[in-house]
């Protein structure tokens, strides 16, 4: 499927600080994004960064302090507090790093409550949530705990979970960090598969550089602000993206490379070539 | 439409949790039954003679309003007034004290009956064995008759002479006394003539109130009330002999049930936090998350009550077989108090896991 211009996700001047005066901290500052329908976004950043708390407004659990984030056409931001949760309910997908399934609730329940909390409920509920089971090649599973299943299906009744009130926007928390590569590499697929095959939006965050594999787009979100990833470069001890032009860094062979702190180009220093055979120069 | 039961699958997840809390949510709910249901026994004990006297109406002493801790002491002539009034079918006469029965394993607090074993009337109402006392004879309830060691044809000492047991009867026996039915003439050899209290039975179509009414105005010197009444007065000595225990009690039970309701519904809440706000991120209104803790107040406030009211029946079953003088009566008024009792202490117990879940942050279901 191509993706189309009209975007489904669309952030403008997204501000948070938390605490006032002296105590302020911005987490995440003038944050522009959009997230077209069909696409796949990949938000990466350091920890600390402000990754979760720009999900969490995007999502409409957080409200910002400014700026304004739009779900198809709908302002979240200007949306009275009693009606978020419906908005939630309808406009949003939500799949998490740890699964967090409902312990107590078999594979067919975890789907059916979200089509509950979508509205819908009984006969219909059921049937959406083995459909979407089905789908996921969890069929023989539906009457399992969380408990009883693996990492893999876990995630794959999250992301049905997601999926059960047909939602025009998918936000992925570290979806394949619980998960081994061949699962991780499974899910990422199926979450492209989603935005490309379904016309959904699929913001990814994650610190998992697979990722970008199966991503159309990579925002780099540093100190709370989205960087430019064409300025960015590769520390080559860590794989992180760090900024071209500030930083650690280290001259060697006649090119200067950049890390992400000085522990990585210490590591670097004591051993050049070691790192510098796997990894292009940053400068 | 049916909806997934978060409540429920939360609450009976860990199975061996859940039933440890109903229990000791059931434990402190079967105190106040069990305590209700003595108290109630108690005055159905207390009240047993009155209320299978062969009576409508009850004249006694004026001033007299109960056998229990009362003497009454008719005017001479109150049994023969009482037969001529219009609207009584008959009255029959019966002298009474409260006394100690000695017997060779034991004594026993009884109320003393004469009667007039002739007509049999006012005497005992379930005689299981024996025949109706004559000159030197006694009827003695049966479980009275097991602490005093005695049988048909032994001896019992009351009010400073020796009688002979002729019969054992049933249900005379409470937590406090037992009942003794001696021949009237005896009685009044040992006690003097006076008559205590006259049982009447009122005319077909006659209204025992009516009826009382019409005795007092017409006797001199008497009390009249109908047996409904005498039962309730004689009912509520003993309950305002005992109120301010039965309270206390009742209150610690409460607070019991209400400290394992709050942690019961507190640490269900508690384990689920991160769940309710993944639930609260799916889109759940602090609204529906707070109907699941009340929910799970009512499933677990609800189980509860019925195990409480089962081992209640179970307990006052074990009860009349181990110690018969008590009974445990369950009644459905001390049901519906202690149910209401338990609603109460489920919604207060349910005020901390509300407050905690309506206040959730939802992006909390994002935090590692």
């Amino acid at each position: 499927m191509s993706l189309t211009p009209v975007p489904a996700l669309r952030a403008r001047g997204l501000t948070k600080t938390f605490g006032e005066g002296a105590l302020a901290v911005t987490a995440v500052h003038q944050v522009d994004l959009e997230v077209a329908r069909g696409e796949v976004a990949l938000l990466m950043g350091p920890s600390g960064s402000g990754k979760t708390t720009l999900l969490s407004m995007l999502g409409g659990m957080l409200r910002p302090t400014n700026g304004t984030v739009e779900v198809d056409g709908i302002d979240l931001t200007r949306a009275r507090e009693r009606d978020l949760p419906r908005l939630r309910a309808r406009q949003f997908g939500f799949v998490f790093q740890d699964f967090n399934l409902l312990g107590a609730l078999s594979a067919q329940e975890n789907v059916e409550l979200a089509c509950n909390l979508a509205g819908v409920t009984g006969a219909r509920a059921h049937a959406r949530a083995r459909e979407l089971l089905d789908r996921f090649g969890l069929g023989e599973r539906l009457r399992f705990l969380p408990a009883q299943m693996s990492g893999g299906e876990q995630q794959r009744v999250a992301i049905a979970r997601a999926l059960a009130n047909n939602p025009p926007v998918l936000l992925a928390d570290e979806p394949t960090a619980n998960l081994d590569s061949k699962i991780g590499h499974e899910v990422a697929r199926l979450l492209r598969a989603l935005a490309h095959d379904e016309g959904r939006s699929v913001l990814m965050v994650s610190h998992d550089t697979r990722l970008e594999e199966v991503a159309d787009r990579v925002l780099w979100l540093e100190d709370g602000a989205l960087k430019d990833l064409e300025r960015m470069a590769t520390d080559p001890v860590c794989g992180m993206a760090v900024a071209r032009d500030a930083g650690p860094h280290f001259q060697h062979a006649g090119t200067t490379w950049r890390f992400c702190s000085p522990a990585c180009r210490d590591d670097f220093a004591a051993d050049p070539t070691r790192f510098a055979r796997r990894a292009a120069p940053t400068a | 439409m049916r909806a997934v039961p978060l409540a429920r699958h939360n609450l009976f997840q860990d199975r061996r949790r859940a039933a440890l809390s109903v229990s000791g949510l059931a434990v402190a709910l079967l105190l106040v039954l069990v305590l209700n249901g003595i108290f109630a026994g108690a005055i159905r004990q207390v009240t047993a003679y009155l209320r299978n006297a062969p009576a409508d109406v009850v004249i006694s002493q004026r001033g007299v309003r109960t056998m229990h801790m009362s003497a009454s002491a008719l005017p001479g002539d109150a049994l023969r007034a009482a037969r001529r009034v219009r609207g009584v079918a008959g009255a029959d006469a019966i002298r009474y004290t409260s006394a100690t029965l000695h017997g060779r394993e034991g004594s026993q607090l009884a109320y003393v009956i004469g009667y007039d074993v002739r007509t049999d009337r006012g005497g005992p109402w379930n005689l299981v064995s024996g025949h109706t006392p004559r000159t030197g004879e006694i009827v003695v309830d049966e479980v009275a008759a097991d602490n005093l060691g005695v049988r048909i044809g032994g001896p019992v000492e009351v009010l400073g002479r020796q009688f002979t047991v002729a019969g054992i009867s049933r249900g005379g026996t409470s937590i406090t006394n037992t009942t003794a039915f001696l021949p009237t003439a005896d009685f009044a050899a040992i006690r003097g003539p006076a008559l205590s209290y006259v049982l009447v039975r009122a005319e077909r179509g006659t209204s025992p109130r009516v009826l009382a009414a019409r005795l007092e105005r017409q006797i001199p010197g008497v009390t009249v009330q109908t047996k409904e009444e005498f039962v309730h007065e004689e009912g509520s000595i003993v309950r305002d002999m005992s109120a301010d225990l039965m309270q206390i009690m009742s209150f610690i039970a409460f607070l019991i049930a209400l400290a394992v309701i709050a942690l019961t519904l507190f640490t269900a809440t508690l384990a689920k936090l991160r769940e309710y706000a993944v639930v609260k991120a799916l889109g759940a209104s602090a609204w529906r998350l707070g109907r699941t803790v009340v929910a799970q107040a009512v499933w677990s406030v609800g189980l509860a009550l019925v195990l409480a009211v089962v081992l209640a029946f179970l307990v006052g079953a074990a009860l009349a077989a181990f110690t018969p003088n008590v009974r445990v009566a369950i009644e459905p008024s001390s049901v519906t108090r202690t149910a209401l009792a338990a609603v109460a202490a489920g919604a207060v117990g349910a005020l901390v896991p509300l407050r905690r879940v309506i206040r959730l942050d939802p992006a909390t279901a994002f935090k590692r």
